[in-house]
């Protein structure tokens, strides 16, 4: 993901801001790292340039 | 489910583009060409997406529930956030949001489970996903912001326009398309 994509997205359990760490970078994007919310310290992976910010009740149980 | 979900490739994880993409994307790249930012929901393939990046100057968000479709929607260049509907995105981010939703009515006996039942299936009434969508879509819109939604007479046009107004939305009809089993027609709403 582009950092710039920081301003756009939020916490989606309460809405506030999210604040990267331990990111890692490949040609100007983030491939790998962590979105955590500056309200509630809810942790959402980025995986292979793509964040994971489905809420947490909805990471397990899905399809494979 | 029947012929309709059988002729729509079931073996994939990922709903592949069909009639109803290349409509919605028509419609997307002429109703959007002064759009700043594009949200994509459930964008499957990312087919949508792709082109809505290629054809307008709109920067371009794909997402999905399946993190299939966002790798697929990633290989075709686009920024991809895997999401459950709009619930990441942050108040009046987009210009406009575009979705062809899962339609299908299914027999809620008769689910089958895997992504694919997620791209497809719209609960028993066709609308499960459509309505919980418009409850939500207002909140990440400008103000002058509008929404394309892909609409099948299966879910029921009539049916949808009225949620919408119920959201706050005025509708209007912008192209349809007859198919045997179905017609699609794709739907602005805006305030």
């Amino acid at each position: 993901m582009k950092e710039s994509l920081l301003e756009i997205l939020c916490c989606p359990l309460d809405k506030h801001d999210l604040e990267l760490e331990d990111a890692e970078y490949e040609e100007n994007e983030v491939v790998s790292g962590t979105l955590i919310c500056t309200e509630c310290g809810e942790r959402y992976p980025i995986e292979d340039g793509i964040p994971n910010l489905l809420p947490p009740d909805m990471r397990e149980g899905t399809p494979a | 489910m029947g012929d309709l979900a059988d002729r729509r490739g079931l073996e994939t994880d990922v709903y592949e583009p069909a009639e109803d993409s290349r409509l919605l994307a028509s419609v997307a790249v002429s109703r959007l060409a002064d759009a700043r930012r594009v949200l994509e929901v459930g964008t499957g393939s990312g087919y949508v997406a792709e082109r809505m990046a290629e054809e307008t100057g709109a920067r371009v968000i794909a997402s999905d529930v399946n993190p299939h479709a966002c790798v697929s929607a990633r290989e075709r260049g686009v920024e991809a956030v895997r999401a459950d509907l709009v619930s990441p995105f942050a108040d009046g981010a987009f210009d406009a949001v575009v979705f062809n939703p899962p339609y299908l009515p299914t027999d809620p006996d008769n689910e089958w489970d895997d992504w694919m039942e997620r791209a497809l299936s719209g609960g028993e009434s066709g609308r499960e996903v459509i309505e919980a969508f418009l409850e939500r879509v207002g909140r990440v819109l400008t103000s002058d912001g509008r929404v394309l939604l892909l609409v099948s007479s299966l879910a029921g046009v009539s049916e949808v326009v009225e949620r919408a107004g119920e959201a706050g939305f005025s509708a209007v009809a912008r192209a349809d398309e007859s198919y045997p089993f179905e017609t699609l027609t794709v739907v602005e709403l805006f305030y």
